[in-house]
């Protein structure tokens, strides 16, 4: 009986009970029901995330030029060829066509500052891909999202590459100084402005320097990593994302508006410490982090009330990190953390019929 | 009379699927003669399979009763043909896998076609003239159970009294199901004959209201139905309804839901709320039975889709093998690769074509890789937790989490997710971007657990 029962779990093809093929035409194949479905893959959905992603990919390239490819070509090479050696060495089919490893790639370089030497995306990547990723056994099966532990890996291991911000180039790659807010900032190495907003908290400098960064930030132009400059830009992704029906919009809903009403609670009570809620955000990774990362289906929760908790949380994280923590940016380590939590968010937030649970149980 | 088109007819989730109806849509029903020899399996109905009533090599007249079993839940059987006996034997059943049946030869000297008796019935049917007793008895005899799939003993639905009333009879035309077509042709051309029979049905059970519900895609349907409701006598208490085209609208639980607003308590049955629901084509049935006495021994098939050479909607007997069917219909194409009893989203694929007919085969399915799609190659990725499975599920479930405690072999933490609240729609396959057999690994769950309490083999 054990015997047969492993045969009709494990064989897949047969979940019918089905009598001999000997009347059948040889082209004839059996399969449970249903025998239609929707023309939408895995692949499809990956292949949506890249094109979401391009717009942020050409303005990181418009405003970093040869450093923002020289990351993107390493970061994706990295990811097929750690995924394609994993694969092998796990016996398993390749699996480059489901392009989870592009995405994962792409949010990594995106979300790594311009002048990060190639070498150091390499191994960021690598330890995304095999450490965030194959190590779990692979898409669907790691806990946390695989971009950011090698972001989280990289900020660990090269602390002042992973904290050095370069100037546009559009702004003006020759000049070493820039004009903000009246105030000459020295920028070869330029301020972000969330550290320009941590400067504030500490009473170096008015937040409205960094207030009046609105629209830089928004079409693009300020410090910062590779593809988080140009809201404008990504935003134009998430559209295109939530438009294709993607991404549940709960998440990044649940972290806008905790970040939001986070920082207009900080914004009311000193002004001249907080920036305003809307420069925090357009500013750092809050949109990047907001429809990109933290809607990864791998690690974020199944139910719609715990993808609500989820986005809240990693709103309400991020902006917790960037008022009173030690780092300008806190989307990185609230997405692992509310990670950690989706296990747990999946149970709490039961999933009851529609008819209500049995009574006899 | 007026059409209730409200957008509310409606119920949460589910999918939309081509309809691919336009294949045998405008094919008139067609009496199909039985081949040489007809199956006609013991069990062909939710309860206690059948006994035989005939020994081998015993002579069987058209509409003899054949099988039939004690048990309150259960339904005869009746042969189709006049004929012999010629075993009683384990057939291919599309369910079990094998089923008893009983086999006959058909005697080809006398006349085997049976013409529908839809001309025996008009506007002015007055079922007062038959007692509630006498319709649910008749209909007992005639061996009807529900024709739209799940093949519920249709006496028991309409028995009287009980402990709860009967409060509304919805009677189901909404076919969501794509490809299949003869419900729609039941509608359009038997008209009179099913209003009887929901006349009929209403009288035995007492229902105070009757739904018509026909999807919003069959402006046909709607239009002739409603005109003839609205022609017939004492017909005050029937209201024709548009209900949206989405599926599974035609699931019994989900049209309630659309037509009511009432939900079914997972575990329970419609009676349980004083509903019932009956599909057109059974109502057509108990007119058949109750006023013509005739058993339920013929039924419409739609035989249809890209892999079939002359797709239509065909009068045949129960029992006959898929493959007369087939043959009768010019063949397979080349392309074709899938035969499936049933329609796309619920049917089963069969391997052997002597598999028969039964009361609940409502079309043969024949379809082409390039309407099967991605699900074709059947290669299945790892489930990426989308979620779109949950959205989609009609009864609220977590298909993936059931699915995946079953492929693991955890049949209880399967259970935890209410497995058994699972109706089988196959919706959270249908959106399955990872191309994920959702619904199969269900129902190997349940097949499991019914082995473990040792209520299947």
């Amino acid at each position: 009986m054990s015997q047969e029962k492993r045969i009709v779990c494990r064989d897949e093809r047969r979940g019918e009970f089905l009598t001999g093929t000997d009347r059948m035409p040889e082209q004839l194949t059996v399969s449970p029901s249903p025998h239609i479905s929707k023309p939408l893959t895995t692949q499809r959905i990956m292949l949506d995330v890249v094109i979401a992603l391009l717009p942020a990919t050409l303005a990181g390239i418009v405003f970093f030029r040869s450093y923002a490819v020289v990351l993107i070509a390493s970061c994706v090479i990295t990811a097929l060829a750690a995924e394609w050696i994993c694969m092998k060495m796990l016996g398993r089919e390749n699996s480059l066509g489901d392009m989870s490893a592009i995405v994962t790639a792409l949010i990594l370089a995106l979300s790594l500052p311009p002048t990060l030497p190639w070498w150091a995306a390499v191994i960021g990547t690598a330890f995304a891909i095999v450490i965030g990723k194959m190590v779990f056994g692979g898409l669907g099966a790691n806990v946390f999202n695989p971009a950011m532990v090698g972001r989280a890996f990289l900020t660990l291991s090269f602390g002042m590459m992973m904290t050095t911000w370069t100037v546009p180039a559009t702004v003006d790659a020759d000049m070493p100084e820039i004009e903000l807010g009246g105030e000459t900032v020295n920028a070869i190495t330029q301020a972000t402005p969330l550290s320009l907003s941590k400067d504030a908290i500490r009473g170096d400098i008015e937040a409205d320097v960094v207030n009046n960064l609105l629209w830089p930030s928004f079409i693009g132009g300020v410090g910062g990593c590779v593809g988080e400059t140009s809201t404008l830009m990504l935003l134009l992704g998430a559209v295109y994302l939530i438009w294709r029906k993607t991404i549940d919009l709960r998440i990044p809903a649940g972290i806008l508006a905790a970040a939001f009403v986070i920082g207009a609670i900080a914004y009311l009570i000193n002004p001249d410490s907080y920036i305003s809620p809307v420069v925090h955000l357009t500013t750092g990774a809050m949109i990047f982090g907001a429809f990109f990362i933290a809607t990864d289906p791998v690690t974020a929760p199944l139910t719609p009330r715990g993808m609500w908790v989820f986005g809240a949380g990693v709103g309400a994280l991020t902006m917790v990190i960037r008022i009173l923590g030690v780092y300008p940016e806190g989307i990185m380590l609230a997405v692992l953390f509310m990670n950690a939590m989706t296990p747990l968010l999946d149970g709490v937030f039961k999933w009851v019929p529609l008819g209500g649970a049995p009574d006899a149980k | 009379m007026q059409v209730d088109t409200r957008e509310r007819f409606t119920f949460p989730a589910g999918v939309h699927p081509p309809d691919s109806k336009e294949l045998t849509k405008d094919i008139a029903i067609k009496p199909l003669s039985a081949g040489k020899s007809v199956s006609i399996m013991l069990s062909q109905h939710i309860g206690s399979p059948c006994d035989a009533l005939v020994e081998k090599k015993a002579q069987v007249e058209a509409g003899q009763k054949i099988g039939d079993a004690d048990a309150f839940i259960s339904a005869p059987v009746h042969s189709p043909v006049i004929g012999t006996v010629k075993d009683i034997t384990l057939a291919p059943h599309v369910i079990l896998g094998r089923g008893k049946a009983i086999v006959i030869e058909s005697d080809t000297e006398s006349p085997l076609e049976k013409e529908p008796v839809n001309n025996r019935f008009d506007s002015g049917f007055d079922a007062s003239a038959y007692g509630q007793e006498q319709i649910s008895e008749a209909v007992r005899e005639a061996g009807i159970v529900g024709l739209g799939g799940a093949g519920f003993p249709t006496f028991v639905k309409i028995l009287a009294d009980q402990k709860q009333q009967r409060e509304a009879l919805i009677v189901n035309g909404c076919e969501c199901e794509p490809y299949i077509t003869c419900d729609y042709r039941v509608m359009l051309e038997w008209t009179y004959q099913m209003l009887a029979g929901i006349k009929l049905a209403a009288r035995s059970c007492g229902c105070k209201n009757i739904y018509i519900a026909i999807e919003d895609n069959k402006p046909d349907a709607i239009a002739v139905v409603s005109e003839a409701v609205a022609k017939s006598e004492g017909s005050e208490n029937m209201h024709v309804l548009a209900v949206k085209t989405k599926y599974p609208q035609g699931g019994e639980r989900q049209l309630i839901n659309s037509v009511l607003s009432q939900v079914v308590p997972t575990g329970k049955i419609p009676p349980m709320i004083g509903v019932v629901v009956m599909n057109v084509a059974t109502a057509a049935a108990i007119a058949e039975a109750v006023v013509l006495d005739a058993p339920l021994t013929h039924r419409v098939v739609t035989v249809t889709g890209e892999g079939i050479a002359n797709p239509g909607n065909y009068y045949v007997p129960i029992g006959t093998p898929v493959e007369t069917l087939i043959e009768e219909c010019g063949g397979l194409t080349e392309q074709a690769v899938r035969v499936i009893l049933g329609g796309p989203m619920m049917g089963i694929a069969v391997a052997d074509w002597a598999v028969p007919v039964t009361k609940t085969t409502g079309a043969i399915t024949v379809l082409t890789p390039k309407e099967i799609g991605p699900k074709f190659h059947g290669k299945q990725t790892p489930c990426i937790r989308c979620g779109r499975c949950l959205q989609v599920c009609p009864e609220h479930l977590n298909p993936t989490s059931i699915a995946h405690a079953v492929r693991s072999d955890l049949l209880e933490r399967a259970e935890q997710y209410y497995m058994s609240a699972c109706i089988e729609c196959g919706c959270c396959s249908y959106v399955c971007p990872a191309n994920i057999e959702l619904t199969g690994y269900i129902k190997t769950g349940k097949v499991l657990v019914a082995r473990e309490k040792n209520r299947m083999p």
